[in-house]
């Protein structure tokens, strides 16, 4: 099963949409909160280049925004 | 031969029929949302984002009636579109890919579905107005966002440049005051246009600096946002600040792409309606941020969204 990490903040409406589109699909994933998690927010910056949430992790792949071909496309949703 | 045709029927895209389909489920789409199904249409909202669009990235909306203390954007979206659903409205999460709107029968087509519909309500919204300025690109998403209430977090005790000062830009201000200290707002008008409320909040922090009648020249960095260079509008002098998040509130853009040519649009892609918030098009209303209008809040994209669910009823009522 793909890992999947949904770098987050809880005031994003993106971030929520990403969710509740991975709940909704029946994968499962870590939501990793870096408006609390300052490490895990500097971990963000450095693998993807990006100051904006989300980014979705899937086995080592980035993800930056809500890109749902993308997310489909690694997860095999069809 | 008839196994092939079965084959090819079976692969049809999905399609449903309703009385009305409305595009966008912020204020206005979930407010028509609310009327439709209480006239007893069989409606269906559809939304790309979540449920409430723009106001959800509102942290507290102060001036909606009936919230004395203000309520959250994301948690009155959340009621909107429970309310719609109690009165039998359907909402399905997807981004519109294009559609049909001449004739009786109306389409909108999804990534693996369409939505018939004799009635539409256009209620797709506006996104942030992009920033022109050299780097703008570059840095977008390394430094330049649109969205405090999202990002504002990973910007802990660096210093921030709002670019605009209305009501959004002051809002997302006062918000970013939780996470820095060091704010400046640049605007290209000599005075700040946001409601006399915000900006007595915004001002009684002494520390929060303005430059107002100025220009952002270019946002610079090697990988991310390092430094501003402004340019004074009234005599051209330029100078460059540190900063390390650029936030952008500029005014919006209409997000009616995927209309095409067949709804009229005003010279900056607004859609153009009457009083009953019709169209040029039969059948299809408009409301909200999308259309024409002077004054875009979640109270008026909510009016219009009742006006344009009325307007539907007696529509059909004629067919």
């Amino acid at each position: 099963m793909a890992v999947v990490k949904v770098y987050s903040t809880p005031t994003c409406p993106w971030c929520v949409r990403a969710k509740q589109y991975l709940s909704s699909k029946n994968i499962a994933y870590t939501d990793i909160n870096v408006a609390v998690d300052r490490n895990a927010a500097m971990e963000m910056v450095r693998k993807s280049g990006q100051q904006g949430v989300p980014v979705i992790e899937i086995d080592g792949n980035i993800i930056v925004g809500f890109d749902q071909g993308r997310i489909d496309s690694l997860l095999g949703i069809s | 031969m008839l196994q092939l045709k079965m084959a090819k029927q079976e692969t049809k895209t999905a399609e449903k029929y309703f009385d009305l389909v409305i595009i966008g489920g912020g204020p206005a789409g979930l407010t028509a949302g609310i009327y439709a199904g209480r006239a007893r249409l069989k409606t269906v909202i559809i939304e790309e984002m979540i449920a409430g669009g723009q106001s959800a990235t509102t942290e507290l909306l102060e001036n909606y009636p009936g919230f004395k203390d203000g309520v959250g954007g994301v948690e009155l979206a959340m009621a909107m579109e429970e309310q719609a659903k109690r009165f039998g409205t359907e909402v399905i999460y997807d981004r519109v890919a294009s559609v049909k709107l001449s004739g009786d029968e109306k389409e909108v087509r999804l990534a693996n579905s369409v939505i018939k519909a004799k009635a539409v309500i256009i209620a797709s919204g506006a996104s942030p107005r992009r920033i022109n300025a050299e780097g703008a690109d570059k840095f977008h998403g390394k430094g330049i966002s649109y969205c405090a209430t999202c990002d504002g977090a990973l910007f802990r005790d660096k210093r921030i440049v709002i670019v605009g000062a209305g009501n959004s830009a002051i809002e997302e201000g006062i918000f970013m005051q939780r996470f820095t200290g060091d704010i400046t707002f640049v605007q290209d008008l000599p005075y700040l246009t946001a409601e006399k409320i915000l900006q007595e909040r915004i001002k009684s922090h002494p520390q929060t600096k303005f430059y107002l009648g100025t220009l952002i020249k270019s946002i610079n960095g090697t990988d991310r946002v390092e430094s501003v260079t402004l340019k004074v509008a009234k005599d051209g002098s330029e100078m460059t600040i540190p900063a390390d998040g650029v936030f952008v509130y500029i005014g919006y853009t209409p997000k009616t792409d995927f209309l095409k040519d067949e709804v009229k649009l005003n010279g900056q892609g607004y859609i153009i309606t009457d009083e009953d918030l019709k169209t040029n098009i039969d059948g299809v209303y408009a409301a909200g941020d999308v259309r024409v209008k002077e004054f875009r809040q979640v109270i008026t994209a909510a009016a219009d969204g009742a006006v344009a669910a009325h307007s539907v009823e007696k529509y059909l009522e004629n067919k």
